[in-house]
């Protein structure tokens, strides 16, 4: 009888203590704090007006959020690996004005033109990636001089006219819904676990990280670093043409500005969510959470109507109020590693 | 780098820019329907100008944009048809980028060239002032379009619209629109520019005549139609119980409303809400004939080019601007469903006017 006691009070006690090691494995990952402050921000926007959960609102932010999501994407995949791109919204911008001129100047249809721009950022990044491995040059160096090459070449093609004859049928992705969720959240969603699982599972992935947490290293491990740094840029290549062409999608027109804001929102949005700006280190559920947060904090601004005069202020704080989430966390994983390393 | 690896990158460099070039070449006169238009009726006697060469002490022209933009484009236009009807051949330079610093080196290099008279858009208010001190002081007459440089300036004249009488009538229209009463959202383009403070003044002075009529909400910095989509959604989500007109006086932003307005609508969105814009963008002209935007405010871009020409010419000729006068307002129209097919012959009426006052008006011998 005693002994059966004895049984039940370890079995609670392991009980607890494994749901407690999941919780806290779960408070200890890196993207735990942006997932947070994302949920925390939402919260509060939820309270402070009551038009912020109105299904409008809410449309247009998932909206937001998804395509900062493939923005980010483009400067994730060459962050992983130690690099950046910033040439990533001239690529974007050159995406959309080869597709603006395929579906309007020539009246193609976007089967032709979807695939032309996919493949005009596609070669944009393979460029990029050409140009460092076989230069051995810093890819901020590469990546700032192509960056005039495309804007260039989206000034000159286009002549800062907008193409606004893009057939009703290509916005679909950009306007409709799935009951009411946008179809380009739902698309972001399944591209960020395709990157999750690849980044997680597959020897690319994982040759992807190790490329970038040590480069020497994975060379004398035996990876082709050259090839995965052209890959990556590549890849870079592709999600900023993803990213443009789901713009002229959400906009049914092709604007020649687009990506000239893209930058900050990149390098912001993968950052927060997670990747290390040295390399080996990515987030999908991170960069999700943080492509949420930042849209929430803009959109949250009008909610609130501040000032316009101080909005950028205001816009900063908020971003640092919610970064400090991950400061919290941690504080409190170091004092639980001291605490771990002192119990005998 | 190994032999064959230096020839290979060779070879993708060459073929790479080669296929850059034929495509910028292929794509640039396509992309630009407005300004082929424009070439079909007036290049023949432009190009034949413009091929001129520029001799010593002649009066040598330039008309120099910052970046592409569609608004110089039809500044152009104007440029074109003095060159035609003066046969006086005009330097023409789009320049790479919104930076002062470009302007600068650009413009200088121009005036290292001969060149001395300059129809300019400053690209930065304060800043150009000093570029233009160094080259008035070296004998040249500049006059700005398109906007005006901060006082005092030593540019001669400036071409525009004024800003703050263009606000002003689109806010009456919108006003009349919502039958003098209802909630606005003033939708406000970038905040760096002196004009917007102007435009925002104008707006807030008309909205204060009409006891019913409320400013519910401000948004600013459309840096991008895409930041502007985003922005002018949020507002419009915000207030979507409550608004009943937005104002937009940038370009930008009126892009943006066409585009957020059209989807609300295509969406069936219950609340009816009336927008006025600026500019004759062809997605906010489309959104006029669609009945999603009431109207737009039409600037002058074609006086913008041909008056700021024709004044350089007068004051290479012995002109100077008469005490006071500073400002040439060359004049706006509003265009809607009514007009939309007449508002070019309006605008074009003002030009001809303003031509006809010049030496009466703004200048003296």
């Amino acid at each position: 009888m005693v002994q059966s006691k004895v049984d039940e009070n370890v079995r609670q006690r392991a009980h607890t203590d494994s749901v407690g090691n999941a919780l806290w494995s779960v408070l200890r990952r890196s993207d735990t704090s942006v997932v947070l402050a994302a949920l925390i921000l939402f919260v509060l926007f939820s309270f402070s007006n009551s038009s912020f959960l109105t299904p409008f609102n809410l449309f247009n932010v998932s909206r937001t959020a998804a395509l900062y999501v493939f923005v980010a994407l483009g400067q994730a995949m060459v962050i992983v690996i130690g690099g950046m791109n910033l040439s990533l919204g001239a690529i974007g911008g050159l995406t959309v004005v080869v597709a603006g001129w395929c579906m309007d100047t020539m009246g193609w249809s976007p089967w032709i033109g979807v695939p032309a721009a996919m493949l005009a950022g596609t070669l944009c990044g393979m460029f990029n990636g050409f140009i460092i491995i076989k230069s051995r040059l810093n890819s901020f160096i590469v990546t700032l001089a192509s960056l005039f090459i495309f804007t260039g070449l989206v000034q000159g093609i286009s002549q800062g006219f907008p193409y606004s004859n893009i057939p009703k049928d290509f916005t679909m992705l950009g306007r409709d819904d799935f009951f009411g969720v946008p179809y380009l959240f739902i698309f972001a969603v399944i591209v960020l676990i395709a990157l999750g699982y690849m980044f997680k599972f597959r020897v690319v992935g994982r040759r992807i990280l190790a490329t970038g947490g040590n480069l020497e290293a994975a060379r004398l491990s035996g990876i082709r670093t050259d090839n995965i740094v052209f890959l990556s840029h590549t890849l870079s290549g592709v999600f900023a043409a993803t990213a443009g062409l789901l713009w002229v999608s959400r906009m049914g027109s092709a604007q020649p500005s687009t990506g000239t804001d893209w930058l900050i929102i990149s390098f912001a949005v993968a950052i927060i969510g997670g990747t290390a700006l040295n390399g080996g280190e990515f987030s999908a559920l991170g960069i999700l959470a943080s492509a949420i947060m930042l849209t929430l904090i803009k959109n949250g601004l009008i909610m609130l109507n501040v000032n316009v005069y101080f909005e950028q202020t205001f816009l900063g704080v908020i971003v640092l109020l919610a970064v400090s989430v991950e400061s919290i966390r941690m504080s409190l994983d170091s004092r639980t590693k001291r605490t771990q390393t002192d119990t005998p | 780098m190994k032999k064959q690896q230096v020839k290979l990158f060779s070879m993708v460099m060459v073929v790479t820019l080669a296929l850059t070039l034929l495509l910028a070449a292929c794509a640039a006169p396509v992309a630009a329907p407005a300004a082929e238009e424009a070439a079909a009726t007036e290049a023949a006697p432009a190009e034949a100008a413009a091929e001129q060469p520029v001799a010593a002490g002649d009066f040598k022209p330039v008309w120099y944009a910052p970046a592409p933009h569609p608004y110089f484009e039809d500044v152009r236009k104007g440029v074109e048809a003095y060159v035609a009807e003066t046969g006086i051949a005009v330097e023409m330079q789009i320049g790479p980028d919104w930076t002062q610093d470009s302007q600068n080196q650009r413009m200088e290099a121009l005036a290292a060239n001969g060149f001395n008279a300059f129809a300019v858009y400053p690209a930065d208010a304060s800043g150009a002032n000093g570029l233009y001190e160094e080259l008035t002081a070296a004998g040249s007459h500049i006059i700005n379009f398109g906007t005006s440089t901060a006082q005092p300036t030593t540019a001669s004249f400036a071409v525009a619209t004024d800003v703050k009488v263009a606000a002003m009538r689109a806010t009456e229209e919108l006003i009349k629109a919502m039958g003098g009463k209802g909630n606005i959202i003033n939708v406000l383009e970038v905040l760096e520019d002196p004009n917007t403070a102007l435009r925002k003044q104008g707006i807030e002075e008309v909205v204060a005549q009409y006891p019913d009529v409320t400013i519910i909400q401000e948004v600013a910095g459309m840096t991008s139609v895409e930041t502007a989509v985003q922005k002018v959604g949020d507002a419009l989500s915000a207030n979507i119980d409550k608004v009943d007109g937005i104002i937009a006086t940038g370009y930008t932003p009126s892009v943006a409303i066409a585009q957020v307005l059209g989807e609300y609508k295509s969406k069936d969105g219950a609340r009816t809400i009336h927008a006025v814009g600026i500019d004759t963008d062809e997605i906010v002209m489309q959104a006029i004939k669609d009945g999603v935007m009431d109207g737009t405010i039409v600037q002058n871009p074609y006086g913008h080019g041909y008056l700021s020409l024709l004044l350089l010419q007068y004051l290479s000729e012995g002109y100077t601007p008469r005490a006071d006068v500073y400002f040439v307002d060359a004049g706006f129209a509003y265009a809607n469903q009514d007009n939309l097919e007449t508002y070019s012959e309006d605008i074009l009426a003002v030009t001809d006017q303003i031509k006809a006052e010049l030496l009466d008006k703004y200048l003296e011998k």
